[in-house]
Formats: structure tokens, sequence, C-alpha cells
């Protein structure tokens, strides 16, 4: 194929994208003139480039559709449903040939009378109004308003609105791109922009590694010259903006995708009978393109799944007493080093009771298991492989390989799925995107003396086992080691032993091991390391295939000591070791309704000379840091935390305390509180109080904010009366007051 | 890499003919590889190991921003494994590049392909895939192995069948 077809085939391919995205906006603004006028373009611009190049079927059918969207733009025919479902199909038509051109270069041997005929058809009305204007105004209009909605029905004579930019029933681009009052901001989008091939952003990426390893070992080995170290200091700066600025060239705005659904959404929703609007919040949210690519499909599915199940028919919505339009929302946002995406509607919600009937039917979990599970656990069945509550299967959704997949293939790139369902209400599935597949966050830990990677995304906590305690606190049944974990027997996974099997691993007497909890896919267990390194941001380097057969790794790194490690796959682990399925753990996001199914144990704190517990299924994490990390927000203390802010509590003045000693250390305990993160600063952390006994006192631990602790009246923190940042002023803590201490 | 000079300027003697193979030695055995597969010779390379990777694979190296898989040809050659630094031939085959571990790498020689014979017939069955016959030099014969053959992909095939 030649560069100049090539170069057209990229060019139609936007274009046509663009439309496929004006078109949708025009079904709820049918006469919005700068839209009509952008469809145009790129017809016309497939037609003209066409003929030159020789395609004639091609051009023939662009032809049809530019005679109708110039009716459309001279505003003697308004765009109804017909026509935009007419021209939806001139989309199709058009991609399907450029498929061909692109796949054989010639336009294949397909009949476009039928398409072409119809195109003709939908001109029909404008021809009448042409020559009974008062007629057509009444053939038309009654089509329009009901999509028009609040935009005001111009009068018939004028051919646009006045707010919107004048439309002159133009012929060719050339008139058009030199009219001056047409703004000239996609003009200037596209000369300040560059396409670039991906392999050439990889290989950038590559160098950029390799510039960030070099720069280490520069570092290390000027550090002690005054010298080069300004020089390596500079170097440093240099490298990180650099790498920051090929990491930001990957990054493409989700609008790419978000940008498909409002076509699938009305295909769909009308092939269903249902009425949907579609919302789309934080288009210009930007991942990863490699990540972006990923999340297509588990979108698609989502979006599918809603529109299937969630939303009902309009018949029954009116009954339950709601809009008969169901609302699908998708959104987008950044949280830290995440995105966030979104896909909620407004629909029935999902029937816990039929999830739960399925589950047996299914034999995904046991009847007795069922029975215990509440609500919430319930939800999370939807995930297992196998499940599907259609009582039939469509060829929307329905076929029982549905939201596993969704799971898989969002685990597959480091994120996380939650589903979060209100009956009758609707239902929200969220799903937690690293910023980019290239670097994620992991652990580093030691085992038959080598460094291995961790992905944090599965890492939910670490315990450590002291040598003295190693003999006992690992149980065995037969030769299935066990650990008690908050009164819970966790299976465990000795690395060692599954790296090197056939070899004696004796327990490190000396430093004892660490067992770092896992979750993934379902599977709980606990994985015993030698030893723990600092966790690092690691660049994520592909394997060949010959080491991808081992099953085990992902991936290797190269550490900031220039060493090697390989990132460890904790659902292979999981299999390999033959952790076996379990019912899904509930997840900790919002405390208060589940509370009592797994908030029984407290962090337990000193702030100042006094305890106070805080639900440790809110803690994240517990940072030791100098004072001098603590920034103020007027005169509230902040933490940048993972570059979030995050507020720090701070009643019981253990900051204060350390004021004027930069290097003081004090501690901050990072809590989740609905979707932000708090931080309270205490003295010290004591203790993890276990749940039974809690449990045993029968406190009412929901809101009341007091616990019988360690057989102390404890006030419980409210995580959710920490202040959020915008407001600027302090409040008195209500947690310091509750937080009395009984001896 | 030196050696990489040093046969630059040897003297040619039949240029037609000519085919220039890199040297390496292994223990007390001396290989030859033809140069047009060798990207880069790295001296003193300290690979990763691969636990449970096939017995073949002699670790990861970092190379270039790449993460590569070697072959260590004494663990492939059934020879005890050699304790301390290695030299590392980055090799390219079928589009794909790894390393190949060996002792050193000596020198790069012009032989001429007149002097060449393919593998003899009662040479055994698993040599035989590797070796690519061998040139007579004047006082020992120069064994060629066949790159193609040492990707470790191309090696996880032949040793499943």
């Amino acid at each position: 194929m030649d560069e100049l077809t090539r170069e057209f085939l990229i060019e139609s391919q936007e274009g046509l994208d663009r439309m496929e995205q004006c078109l949708t906006n025009l079904e709820e603004r049918p006469r919005d003139a700068g839209l009509i006028g952008e469809i145009f373009r790129s017809v016309h611009t497939i037609k003209g480039t066409t003929g030159f190049l020789g395609f004639k079927r091609l051009e023939k059918l662009a032809h049809a559709g530019e005679n109708l969207l110039s009716l459309l733009r001279a505003g003697k025919l308004t765009a109804g449903n017909p026509t935009i479902t007419g021209l939806l199909q001139l989309l199709d038509g058009l991609r399907s040939i450029l498929k061909t051109i692109e796949a054989d270069g010639t336009e294949g041997a397909g009949e476009d009378g039928l398409l072409i005929g119809w195109l003709e058809e939908l001109q029909a009305p404008a021809q009448a109004q042409v020559m009974h204007p008062a007629h057509a105004m009444a053939n038309i209009h009654p089509e329009s308003a009901s999509c028009a909605g609040a935009v005001a029905t111009p009068p018939p004579a004028a051919p646009a609105p006045v707010d919107l930019e004048p439309v002159e029933p133009v012929r060719t681009l050339a008139e058009v791109e030199g009219d001056p009052s047409r703004p000239r901001t996609q003009g200037s989008a596209a000369e300040s922009t560059l396409r670039v091939d991906v392999t050439l952003l990889n290989r950038m990426m590559n160098l950029v590694g390799e510039l960030v390893l070099t720069r280490n070992q520069v570092l290390q080995a000027t550090s002690a010259d005054p010298n080069m170290t300004q020089l390596s200091r500079r170097l440093d700066i240099v490298t990180a903006e650099l790498r920051e600025s090929v990491m930001k060239a990957r990054m493409q705005p989700v609008s790419n995708i978000f940008s498909k659904m409002p076509r699938m959404v009305r295909d769909l929703s009308q092939s269903l009978g249902r009425r949907v609007r579609l919302q789309v919040v934080g288009q210009e949210t930007e991942l990863d393109k490699s990540l972006l690519e990923a999340i297509k499909d588990p979108l698609t599915h989502a979006v599918r799944n809603s529109l299937d199940h969630g939303i009902e028919s309009p018949d029954a919505r009116l009954a339950a007493g709601k809009d008969p339009e169901g609302t699908l929302t998708l959104k987008a946002t950044q949280e830290g080093s995440h995105v966030v995406i979104e896909v909620s509607d407004d629909g029935s919600g999902i029937d816990v009771e039929k999830v739960r009937r399925k589950a047996v039917e299914r034999g995904l979990i046991s009847a007795d298991r069922a029975a215990q599970l509440g609500e919430r656990e319930l939800q999370q069945l939807v995930f297992l492989p196998g499940f599907s509550t259609a009582t039939t299967v469509t060829n929307v959704s329905g076929r029982g390989v549905g939201m596993d997949v969704v799971r898989t293939n969002v685990e597959k790139i480091g994120g996380k799925v939650e589903i979060d369902s209100r009956a009758g209400q609707g239902t929200t599935l969220r799903m937690r995107i690293p910023l980019t597949l290239a670097i994620i966050p992991a652990l580093i830990v030691r085992s038959i003396k080598q460094s291995f990677a961790l992905p944090q995304g599965a890492l939910s906590e670490l315990v450590h086992i002291p040598p003295e305690e190693a003999a006992t606190a690992i149980e065995w049944i037969e030769n299935a080691p066990l650990y008690r974990l908050r009164g819970k027997l966790l299976p465990l996974v000795f690395l060692d032993r599954l790296l090197m099997p056939g070899v004696e691993h004796p327990i490190d007497t000396q430093k004892g091991a660490f067992i770092a909890v896992l979750d993934t896919d379902g599977r709980r267990f606990g994985l015993v390391v030698d030893g723990l390194a600092d966790p690092e941001e690691i660049v994520v380097k592909p394997l060949s295939g010959v080491l991808k057969e081992i099953g085990l790794f992902t991936g290797a790194t190269v550490l900031g000591n220039a060493d090697l490690a390989l990132i460890l796959d904790p659902g292979a682990i999981a299999l390999k070791a033959g952790v076996t399925l379990r019912e899904e753990e509930p997840t900790c996001a919002d405390e208060g309704e589940n509370a009592d199914a797994y908030a029984l144990s407290y962090l337990l704190v000193e702030a100042a000379g006094r305890q106070a517990a805080v639900p440790l299924a809110d803690v994240l994490r517990i940072e030791q840091l100098p004072f001098k990390r603590i920034e103020y927000v007027g005169n509230r203390p902040v933490l940048n935390f993972e570059g979030q802010l995050l507020p720090v509590e701070d009643s019981d003045g253990v900051l204060t305390a350390a004021e004027g000693n930069p290097e003081a250390k004090i501690i901050v305990v990072v809590c989740r509180e609905g979707n932000r993160h708090v931080g309270i600063a205490v003295s010290h952390v004591l203790d993890v109080a276990a749940g039974s006994d809690l449990f045993e006192t029968g406190t009412d631990q929901r809101t009341s904010g007091v616990t019988l602790l360690k057989s102390r009246v404890t006030g419980v923190v409210n995580l959710g009366a920490v202040v959020p940042l915008p407001a600027g002023q302090q409040m008195p803590a209500e947690w310091s007051q509750r937080a009395e201490t009984v001896a | 890499m030196s050696t990489a000079k040093a046969a630059l300027h040897r003297k040619k003697k039949k240029a037609a003919t000519q085919v220039e193979v890199c040297t390496l030695l292994l223990g007390t055995k001396t290989f030859g590889l033809p140069i047009t597969h060798i990207l880069e010779i790295v001296g003193a390379a300290r690979p990763q190991p691969v636990p449970l990777a096939p017995i073949y694979v002699g670790g990861l190296v970092h190379y270039r921003g790449d993460v590569l898989t070697t072959v260590s040809l004494r663990q492939l050659l059934n020879m005890p494994p050699k304790e301390g630094k290695q030299d590392l031939l980055v090799m390219e085959s079928s589009g794909e590049i790894f390393g190949l571990l060996v002792d050193s790498v000596n020198e790069v020689l012009a032989v001429s392909s007149a002097d060449y014979e393919t593998n003899p017939s009662i040479l055994d069955e698993r040599w035989r895939a590797l070796f690519a016959g061998a040139y007579k030099l004047k006082d020992s014969l120069l064994v060629m192995l066949n790159p193609e053959q040492l990707d470790p992909m191309r090696l996880s095939a032949t040793r499943a069948a």
C-alpha cells in the first residue's frame, strides 16, 4: 500500500470517529450547526480524496451521504431519528469499505445500492419543503421537537438559531476552511499535535528506563566528589523530567473509549426496548494507551450488562415509580496513582436472593454457606466464573462469561473491580486502574537469596513472625501449613519451597520470617518469605516465552541497586500451590452497613497519653515520618501521601509538640473514609485488639463510638468527623472528645 | 571486543570464500559462531538465576533497557557450571534477542569455506541439532554452533519433544 493511501486511511478513520461522536450528540441537539458541519466535513473529505485515489465505490456512497448532509446543513431538513440512523448506517458502510481497503488494497465487491437508496429517500421531506414550506414545517417539526427537548425551535425561515454560528450552504471544503467566522480551535489542535508510532514511544520509554538506571549509578559513584554532585544532581532532575514527559506522551484521554459508548448504548437500548440517557463525566481523565486498550472490553461488557440486566423496560420503570428513561453514567476520575472508572445505572439493582439461588444452583457455593452470606457478600458472587442470573441467554449478555471476565481483565493490568448495588435503586461497577502499566508499585521481598517483586495490588497485609515464635506460629495439618490470622486459619505458601522444591528450607533463626497476606481472584493466602525490602515503583520488563511458561512470573524489573528481580504473579502462585477459590471476602469500601461483618478489629493507638481505637478495616497504612513532611494549608496540617493531600487530624496536639523540630519522628495512621483518605497523628501505635473479645462484651460497635478494648473503655475514632480539606477551617475534633479513656 | 578489532586488521586472502567466525572457549573446548548472528559481546556478565527455569537457561541479564534471557552453553552441553564471571554474547535469531553465556570469547578468525564440512553422520543425535559442521584448521577442528538452534524458545520446543 502506498504512503498516500495509508495516510488517507488514518485520516478517514479519525474523521469517522469524530463523525460518530457528533452523530450521537446530534441526536440531543439536532439543530447544532457546528455538529452538522463537522459531520459534513468528514464525509466530504473522504469523498474528495477517494475520487483522487480512484475508489469508486467509496466515492459513490460518500456522495449519497454528502447530499443528505448538505440538506441538513442548509437547514432544509432536521436531523430526526431516522436520519441519524441512516447516517450511522452510512458510517458503518464507509468503515467496512475502509477496512477492506486496509486489508487488501481493494474496495471489495459489496453492493451499496440499498443504503444509497435509503439515504436518497431520507432527502425526500426536504424536497417537499422546497415546494411547500408551510407543510414541510408541519412534517418535520414533530420529529425534531421530541429530540430537541429544551432547544428552542427556530422559525423555519432562519436556517439556524442566532446563537449558533451561521452556516452557509457552502459546497467545497476550501470555502469552509476559509470561513473567517469559524472558530480556529480545531485547526490549532491539529497543528500542535503530532502522530507518533507507538513502537517508537515504547522504545523511548525503554531508553528512558535505561537512563534512569545509569543515573542511579552515576549518583552513587559521584556522591563523594562535591563538584560532580552538582552535575549529577542536574542529571537527576533532567532524567526525572524526561521520564515524566515520555510517560505523559503515552497518555490518552479516556474519551477515546468513552466516545464509542453513545453509539453502543443507542443501538443496544433500541434493540432491547429500553430508554436510556447516557451521562459521561470526566472524559479528559488520562490513562496510558495500553491500559486504555485493555479496559475497552471490560467497559463494553459492563455497559452491556447495565443495559441488559440493570435498567428496566420503560413500563417496568413507570410501574416502579421511576422516570421511564433510565440513566447510565460513565465516570472517570483520578485518585492518586489510580484512575477510577465507574459504570452506574439507576436500574433494578442486583437481586441478592436471585444471586443466592443461582450461585447454589450452579454449584458455585454450598447452600449452607449461601445462607450465611450478607447482602454485600452476595453481590460479589457475580464475579465468580460461570455466574449468570439472566433467565434467558440474550445476544447481549447472560452467557455466564460476564463479570468474571471483567474482573480477570482488570486484575491482569493491576486494577481492581468492586460492585455496589442497591435493590431497586441501581448498580455501580467501579474499576480502579493504575495510571500506567509500565510502572507499578511493588513490594520487594527476599527468598532463596534473591529479590522478587510482589505487586501491591494483591497485597492486603504483612505479618512478621519473630524467630522465637517461628516454631509455634505456623501450624500444620499433615503437610498443609497454616497461620492463625485474627482467629482465622490462613493457608500458607512457602516461596522458597515453591521455587526450589526438593531442598530443605529451614526458617532463619536470626530474623524469623514474614508472611505477605495476598488476596487475588477470591483466593486468600499467606506467602512466606525470608525478608522484606522497601516498596519500589518498578518498571515492568517482559520475559521471553520460555520463562513465561514457568507460569509464576509476569515479568522482570531492574531495581534501584541495578539488581534484577522477577515479578511474582500472586494468582498463579495460588493456583500452583492449590489454594482453592473461596467465597468472596467483603471489601472494606464502606463501613457502617456491614460493620458487624468485619469491623470487629481495632487498631489501638495512643495520642498524648490517651488511648483511642481506629477500625482496622479502615487503616491503610501506618507511616512514621519526620515532622518536616507535614505541611500546612491555612492552619490545617496536611500530608502528601502517594501524591494525594490528606488532612491530618491532630486534636491531641501530637504535631504541636513536635513543632520546631523538623527531624522529630511522628506517626500518622492513614485511614480510608468513604472515598477519601485521612490521617490521624498519634504518639504510639499500641496493638490490634482481637475481634472476639469485642464480640463477647456485647457492646454496640457500630456507631456508639465507645468500646471495651483490653478491659479499658476506649473511644473509637470517628473518621467521618475529620474535616475535609477544602473546608479550610479547623473544627473541634469530635473524636478526641469521645476518646476519653477510663482506666 | 578487542578481538573483533583484531579481526578487522586481519588480511583476507580469498575474499570471496572467506567467512568470519567468532571463537569461544568453554573449558578446554573451542567453538565457533558466525559473527553475522552476534549483536554485541558483553564482558563479565552476572546473570540473575531464574528458579524453575529449564536447565539450559543461564538466567536474566539487563541489556540496554531490556531483560534478556540467556542460554548457558555449559549447561546446554551438560558441562559442570562455572564459578565466577562469564562472557555474554548478545544474539539475534528470528527477531528475538537472547544471550549466550560462555566461559570467554576468544578471537575472530577468518576461515575459508573450502575447509568446511557438515556434521559427520556418526555424531550423536543431541549434538547434531546444536552443531553446524566444522572447519578444518591447521591443528584442530573448529566445531560450529548452529545459532538458530540456540534460541531459548527453539530449545524449549526441541527439548520437550
